[in-house]
């Protein structure tokens, strides 16, 4: 079934009976225990699990951690009911908590399929009749709904027992030699997910889309708009629902990038439409700006509190209440807005006009027809010098809008160097860019960060201190405000450097000669 | 990290091998990775499970920890029960751990390994006193020993019990018993009373412990429900339970 290789699917007309009898004449076969399972496996959106080589499931009151291919737990805890969704963070402390936390974070698990399987295992035996290897039969059906069953091939999957793998070998070439079974090569998982027709590996909000430099720009721009337009449509059903924070995360950086695409593309649409859309993409940004720097409070509220010593830690729980209770109500009022007309219109008008920008004439879009690769040189050398230029005349007595503003363009040339950068340009160039640039931003960005966490803290005091615990509250605040005060004032003095590195000769003259036509 | 139970007495046919092969059983019924080392060169144990005595290399190989002992272990036919069998060559046991260096602790050095793979490990030992038996009580978290309620068992209990003074848990269980032996009964009411680390379950001497050898399998699958049966689970859980009581996991 998978990576073990150890799922035989049975020839086309073969029925489990026949093969029973078939292997019966050649191997000493003991029936075993018959069983009927029901199994329902969970995963994140983007199937983490999937990627990790991992499946999650809940069968007889358990939930557990195993292989994808229903092979050993790696970790597990007892769990009466089939939960409707799982948050690492909220299980119970233990190694399944720990084993999952560091696989998906703060990603929740959801249903993804369920599945009834009649078993039953063969000990294949050795001449002292003893079990050297075991076949278990399983036939399994996918449960869509109570009334929508989906029976999947039966399958045998060969369980070694430990020591003996001479057998398990010769197990094996009997069934695939002899018998013309053959390996599966998807998981019955897989086979499970496919049948009710979703993608194994859930749903990525990569964008990855495959660009030629000689390409026009304006079909360049279309299909990378598009497929984040995709990349938003697809997280919007989380978003709203609150499955967890990174659907309005991910949305968000669909929004962002696109918006970043078309400031620096922006010759190749026709000025109305373009004018038009800017101003509703940064509308939606704008709508689910409140509730993604809840989501981060909330999601930080930990790490900030940890830098803090009892008793003042344990004094900031009113701040957690005002910190939840702002989230919910900056939640409501983002999906009322992405509920409305405007957003429903945006949704439908966005995609259509993507679909026929490279038949539209190209009169007042001078850069439609232009290959994208030079385009996309000329932008990002554009961008870099930009940032250059400012860096450099930041010194101690800037103000802190100065970083801010190098900040935003640093946002606008990692967009331009991983949607186009990396699809058009040599990586050997790029990727140390990229790095060089994280860096620069991973500083700014704390200095900012900083800055707007004080300030926010700041507009909680009111609230807090209406609450029970309050004044204590507000003294462990003021204390974490010093923290993050000391946090920025060191980011700050960390920007020479790498902003140093970023701007470097070497490193001006490789963009200078890697992007410039 | 395991715990490592040793089934030991100083005499033979006592129901060692009995006790060791189904409380390993059980403890992987229960769920555990359990592991049973059958030390005793006879192969007892590695007999019952239908698994060939050999062990590739010998002992001395073995305690040298020159071969390894992750590729010698033999899945049993249950689930999560694995054997590390028993060699002929483990009748010059004692010759081997002699001539290694740090003589004593060899037998643990060999379980080391191992000890993230299995929550027990169960060691069969040999009955004897010998430098086996002292790397028995140094690999050992608790000795499992079986007491027939005749005249001389208490005598046998507390020798071992100076014996292995500071070194592994001693918890002692009835063995053998036969309830319509008036003497039985006396012997077992006088040591329970005096030895608070005598266990209450005790095995009966019952006809599907000796068809353990016949059928090759454990007692609750020759007779599920049987009094000997019940008896081991009732011993399994006293085992764990002492076990708990000293603190750790189990």
């Amino acid at each position: 079934m998978n990576p073990t290789g150890t799922d035989l699917l049975l020839p086309g007309q073969m029925t489990p009976a026949a093969v029973l009898d078939a292997l019966s004449t050649r191997l000493s076969l003991r029936d075993g225990a018959g069983a009927q399972r029901d199994l329902r496996f969970y995963d994140t959106f983007d199937g983490l699990l999937h990627a990790a080589g991992l499946a999650f499931v809940h069968e007889s009151g358990r939930l557990a951690l195993v292989s994808i291919d229903l092979g050993a737990e790696q970790a597990g805890m007892p769990a009466a009911v089939a939960p409707g969704r799982v948050l690492a963070r909220e299980l119970e402390a233990g190694p399944l908590r720990d084993a999952l936390t560091e696989i998906v974070e703060v990603r929740a698990l959801t249903a993804l399929v369920r599945i009834h399987s009649v078993e039953r295992t063969f000990g294949v035996l050795d001449s002292a009749d003893k079990t050297v290897v075991r076949l278990v039969l399983e036939e399994p059906v996918v449960v869509a709904s109570p009334n929508r069953r989906l029976p999947l091939a039966p399958r045998i999957r060969i369980a070694p027992v430990r020591g003996y793998d001479k057998a398990l070998g010769r197990v094996r070439t009997s069934l695939v030699s002899d018998l013309g079974l053959q390996a599966a090569d998807r998981s019955m998982l897989d086979e499970a997910v496919i049948a009710t027709g979703a993608t194994p590996g859930g749903v990525s909000s990569k964008v990855d889309v495959a660009l030629a430099p000689d390409q026009r720009a304006d079909s360049a721009a279309a299909s990378i708009l598009m497929r984040l337009a995709e990349v938003m449509e697809s997280n919007l059903p989380g978003t709203i629902a609150d499955v967890d924070s990174e659907f309005l995360h991910d949305y968000r950086v669909a929004v962002r990038r696109s918006r970043a695409l078309m400031r620096e593309l922006k010759g190749v649409f026709p000025v109305e439409q373009l004018t038009r859309f800017r101003v509703e993409l940064r509308w939606l940004q704008q709508v689910t700006g409140p509730a993604r720097d809840l989501d981060v409070y909330v999601l930080e509220f930990d790490a900030l509190r940890s830098g803090l010593a009892e008793p003042t830690r344990s004094e900031l729980e009113p701040l957690l209440r005002v910190l939840r209770d702002r989230r919910a109500i900056a939640h409501r009022e983002m999906v009322r807005e992405l509920r409305s007309e405007r957003a429903a219109q945006l949704r439908a008008g966005w995609p259509a006009f993507l679909g026929e920008l490279v038949a539209l004439p190209s009169d007042g879009r001078p850069d439609a027809p232009r290959p994208i690769g030079e385009l996309a040189g000329e932008r990002i050398a554009k961008v870099y010098r930009r940032m250059v230029k400012m860096g450099r005349a930041i010194d101690d007595t800037s103000p802190p809008e100065s970083l801010h503003e190098l900040r935003k363009q640093g946002k606008e040339l990692r967009y331009l160097l991983e949607l186009l950068g990396l699809a058009l340009h040599p990586g050997d160039v790029v990727k140390p860019l990229v790095r060089a640039l994280k860096a620069l931003q991973d500083t700014l960005g704390r200095h900012q960060d900083r800055e707007v966490q004080i300030a926010t803290l700041r507009s909680f005091r009111d609230d807090v201190l209406t609450l029970r615990g309050g004044a204590g509250a507000l003294m462990a605040m003021g204390v974490m405000i010093e923290h993050l005060g000391e946090d920025e004032r060191a980011a700050r003095a960390e920007f020479a450097e790498v902003f140093a590195a970023f701007a470097s000769k070497p490193q001006r003259a490789l963009v200078a000669e890697t992007f410039s036509s | 990290m395991s715990r490592v139970l040793a089934t030991y007495n100083i005499k033979g046919g006592v129901g060692k091998t009995s006790a060791a092969v189904n409380l390993a059983y059980l403890a992987a019924r229960g769920g555990a990775r359990t592991l049973l080392w059958d030390l005793d060169p006879q192969g007892a144990s590695t007999y019952l499970f239908r698994i060939k005595p050999k062990v590739r290399g010998g002992v001395r190989k073995l305690v040298r920890r020159r071969s390894d002992v992750e590729n010698l272990i033999k899945g049993t036919d249950h689930d999560r029960l694995d054997l590390l069998p028993a060699d002929f060559s483990y009748r010059h046991m004692d010759l081997a751990l002699d001539a290694a260096k740090h003589s004593t602790d060899r037998l643990a050095r060999v379980l080391e390994p191992l000890r993230d793979d299995y929550e027990y490990i169960f060691l069969d030992c040999p009955p004897s006193i010998s430098l086996v038996s002292e790397n028995v009580f140094e690999a050992a978290d608790a000795l499992l020993v079986p007491i027939i309620p005749a005249t001389l068992s208490s005598r046998t209990f507390e020798q071992l019990e100076a014996l292995v003074e500071g070194g592994p848990q001693v918890l002692a269980f009835f063995s053998m018993v036969e309830v319509r032996k008036s003497l039985h009964r006396e012997v077992m009411a006088r040591l329970r009373a005096t030895h608070v680390t005598m266990l209450g379950a005790a095995i009966p001497s019952a006809d599907e412990v000796e068809r353990m050898g016949v059928d090759r399998t454990v007692v609750s699958e020759i007779a599920p429900g049987g009094r000997a049966a019940i008896a081991y689970e009732a011993l399994w859980w006293d085992v764990r339970r002492r076990l708990v009581a000293r603190g750790g996991g189990a």
